[in-house]
């Protein structure tokens, strides 16, 4: 009995490891894709970080933590970080709030509101090189549409956009909200439509008012939306590079540079992928924090439902 | 369910295969081909690659291939006219061209080269700049031992060839040659009963110059001259003495250069920088539509020109002169840049190589460019006369005269680091032209940040 056992696998067994070679053989190609494009170089990239290398046949040079004693020695970099940092903030709070407010108007049944809904997403499919542009156009300081109806509406001395260093990123994350509300708004329709009716009639019967029932309801029920979206979008912000790229390609100055700009110019005009691939690791550290933020809320959000 | 079963096995082998013929590992056929149709597999694709290895080798015993790499192949004449004529005088070669976008140029050449594969074996090098990045990291094949053997002589190149060497060997033949002229706009002159700019001029005779020839407003207002929103606009005049270069551990010598560039601008003699920024304008448009009477520029510049004016694309009367000097020098001090053209230290083909960058850069070449109106590292009347006597070239003779100069300097220096100063000089330059520096702030950030990345 136990000879059979240890020396031949049962018929179940067998079943099983050739289900599951099966299930691998399906998931093989886009496995080796993966490990070819994302994997291998993101081990790489932390390999990199501790070695100096010009991107030549010339051997790598172990360096240790040189590479991130470096990045974080200049103020270039450290510059990067705090432009990050305020366009995820700029950026992330107007979309939240502006996403949240089409989706509670577009959630009624109003005539045409796939038309508004539709409206709202069409920027987020849009090229982001095409919409760079545009909005580069719209920004112009001296005869560009919003300057002329800033002048318009009595505003003598309108900002000048992406000229101006103080109100560069500005525009990059107006931008940005433009861009993202319309699919947060889809994200928070769908958790609307998933908020029980019998809520807001009973609501109703005690006698509340809309605004009471946005406020008492609404916006309590879609908590773990708002923290799902906040994550997704905080870590979008943290990776910005095309937008930044066509609209000011990190000007005026370096006032709009992010850290990615930061990662691609060290690597590919002055080719040091140490420096380089240790502005990634950052990048990685600060992502994998939110990420962990968002597992531990996660697991308590899902818990409370 | 049997019929899945074989299918996913069929997968399965075929996948492996694909990794397996991937990594050339023939070896390692053996372990993992255990079912037949996996075998099979193997073996029909082996047996396509060597039939594709058949074909071009087959072929291959006559034809030689070089490769070479080129940026915007197609907008102009400048490496095709050479490849063809190479093509022509070698019949047993077959040139590929690499060809990229000049704006993506610089990295794409830097990444294939980290692969270290036979392929390219010609580099065209856009800038000496990332010539030099190239050289240290051993990517190009120092080419003194085929200068030698041939005893080529470098004195045609009037001391271009000694100027690109780098540590004291040789990477590249000069290609290219490039310099600063005055381009204005003879119907502007014309009309403002305005003499044309002189060949011998100095900056300040060109600042009022440019404001005399300011006129009109709004849209169809004509600026007195033009600067694109390059940095060299305003530093190439700064090292045009040859006293200063743009690395330098002091950089107080800009200083009235950019109070200057800021006067044309405040007074709307140029169009704002800002305005070119940011509705990112081509300064070919802006002397194309007849927006500026004057314009430095390149002299790449005249052969778009007589392109422009022989497809009928504009129809007026245009001159080239001599770029202004400041006081403390004379006439025909000027400030331009080499197109270096090279080898890759990885190519399989190094003696066909040579022989191809050598004829590029021969006189033979020079002629054959000076008829689509590109100069090259061969400086010669012969040249000069056929560029000036090309259809669309601007009649007169002082058109011909402004192409001369008595001194050169490079606009960038070779320096290893170039590259990288170059992003810290172009960050500045934005940041005092749009008033967000001023030129002290930003002489000081320049100062600091060169310093900073020279190790100084």
């Amino acid at each position: 009995m136990s000879n059979g056992k240890t020396g031949f696998l049962t018929s179940g067994q067998k079943r099983k490891i050739r289900n599951n070679m099966i299930g691998y053989a399906f998931i093989l190609p886009n496995l080796i894709g993966y490990a070819i494009f994302v994997f291998i170089p993101v081990v790489f990239s932390f390999v990199l970080s501790v070695m100096s290398w010009d991107g030549s046949k010339r051997p790598m040079q172990f360096v240790g933590l040189a590479n991130f004693a470096d990045i974080f020695g200049d103020k270039i970099f450290r510059g990067t970080l705090l432009h990050t940092i305020t366009y995820a903030v700029m950026t992330v709070v107007p979309t939240l709030i502006l996403a949240l407010l089409l989706a509670v108007l577009l959630n009624n049944k109003l005539k045409g509101v796939a038309i508004f809904r539709t409206a709202f997403y069409f920027p987020y499919i849009a090229s982001i090189v095409a919409v760079g542009a545009v909005w580069n156009m719209l920004f112009q300081p001296d005869f560009g549409p919003i300057n002329e109806f800033l002048k318009f509406i009595g505003i003598a001395d309108p900002p000048r956009w992406v000229v101006d260093k103080d109100w560069a990123m500005v525009a990059i994350s107006i931008v940005s909200v433009w861009k993202y509300m319309g699919y947060y708004m889809i994200v928070y329709l769908a958790a609307l439509q998933g908020i029980s009716g019998s809520l807001y009639e009973a609501a109703s019967l005690d006698g509340a008012n809309g605004w009471q029932k946005l406020w008492h309801i609404t916006i309590p029920m879609l908590t773990p939306t708002t923290f799902f979206v906040m994550i997704m979008l905080t870590i979008q912000c943290f990776k910005v590079f095309d937008l930044v790229y066509v609209m000011t390609g990190g000007g005026p100055g370096n006032a709009t540079k992010t850290l990615v700009n930061y990662i691609y110019e060290k690597a590919f005009t002055s080719w040091e992928f140490g420096p380089a691939s240790a502005g990634a690791i950052v990048l990685f550290a600060i992502v994998l924090v939110i990420t962990l933020i968002q597992f531990s809320g996660e697991k308590k959000w899902f818990k409370d439902l | 369910m049997k019929k899945k079963k074989l299918a996913a096995v069929l997968m399965a082998g075929i996948m492996t295969c694909g990794v397996l013929a991937a990594c050339g590992d023939t070896s390692s056929q053996n372990k993992g081909g255990q079912s037949t149709s996996s075998q099979t597999a193997a073996s029909d694709s082996a047996q396509a690659s060597s039939a594709g290895g058949d074909n071009t080798s087959g072929s291959g015993t006559e034809v030689q291939e070089l490769s070479v790499t080129t940026w915007d192949n197609d907008n102009s004449p400048q490496f095709q006219a050479i490849i063809d004529a190479y093509e022509v005088k070698n019949s047993n070669v077959k040139i590929k061209i690499i060809d990229t976008s000049a704006d993506e140029y610089n990295n794409s050449l830097g990444i294939s080269l980290s692969a270290a594969q036979p392929d390219p074996d010609v580099i065209w090098v856009k800038d000496m700049g990332s010539m030099l990045q190239m050289a240290d990291k051993e990517q190009l094949l120092p080419i003194d031992d085929f200068i030698a053997r041939d005893g080529l002589d470098l004195s045609i190149y009037k001391g271009a060839a000694e100027q690109l060497m780098y540590n004291d060997k040789a990477y590249a033949l000069p290609y290219r040659n490039d310099w600063y002229v005055l381009y204005y706009n003879k119907d502007l002159f014309d009309a403002a009963n305005v003499e044309y700019p002189s060949n011998d001029m100095t900056w300040e005779e060109y600042y009022e110059l440019a404001a005399k020839m300011t006129s009109g407003e709004g849209s169809s207002k004509v600026y007195g001259t033009h600067n694109h929103t390059w940095q060299a606009l305003v530093t190439n005049w700064a090292v045009q003495d040859g006293q200063n270069t743009v690395v330098e551990k002091d950089y107080s010598f800009m200083k009235s250069w950019y109070e200057e560039a800021l006067a044309l601008q405040d007074n709307g003699y140029i169009q704002d920088y800002s305005t070119l920024k940011t509705a990112n304008i081509h300064y070919s448009s802006v002397f194309k539509n007849q927006q500026c009477a004057m314009m430095p520029m390149g002299t790449w510049f005249i052969a778009t020109m007589m392109q422009s004016q022989a497809e009928g694309e504009t129809n007026f009367n245009w001159g080239i002169a001599t770029i202004p000097h400041s006081k403390d020098t004379e006439a025909g001090y000027t400030v331009g840049a080499l197109t270096p053209v090279a080898i890759s230290a990885y190519t399989d083909q190094a003696d066909l190589a040579w022989d191809f960058i050598k004829f590029a850069s021969s006189e033979e070449a020079a002629e054959i460019l000076a008829q689509q109106g590109v100069f090259t590292g061969i400086p010669s009347d012969a040249a000069l006369k056929t560029i000036a006597s090309a259809e669309y070239f601007p009649e007169g003779d002082s058109n011909v005269e402004a192409l001369n100069y008595v001194h050169y300097s490079f606009d960038r220096p070779l320096d290893p680091k170039i590259e990288e100063i170059r992003t810290v000089l172009d960050e500045v330059h934005e940041m005092i032209m749009i008033h967000s520096y001023s030129v002290d702030e930003g002489i000081q950030e320049l100062t600091e940040r060169v310093a900073e990345i020279k190790g100084w």
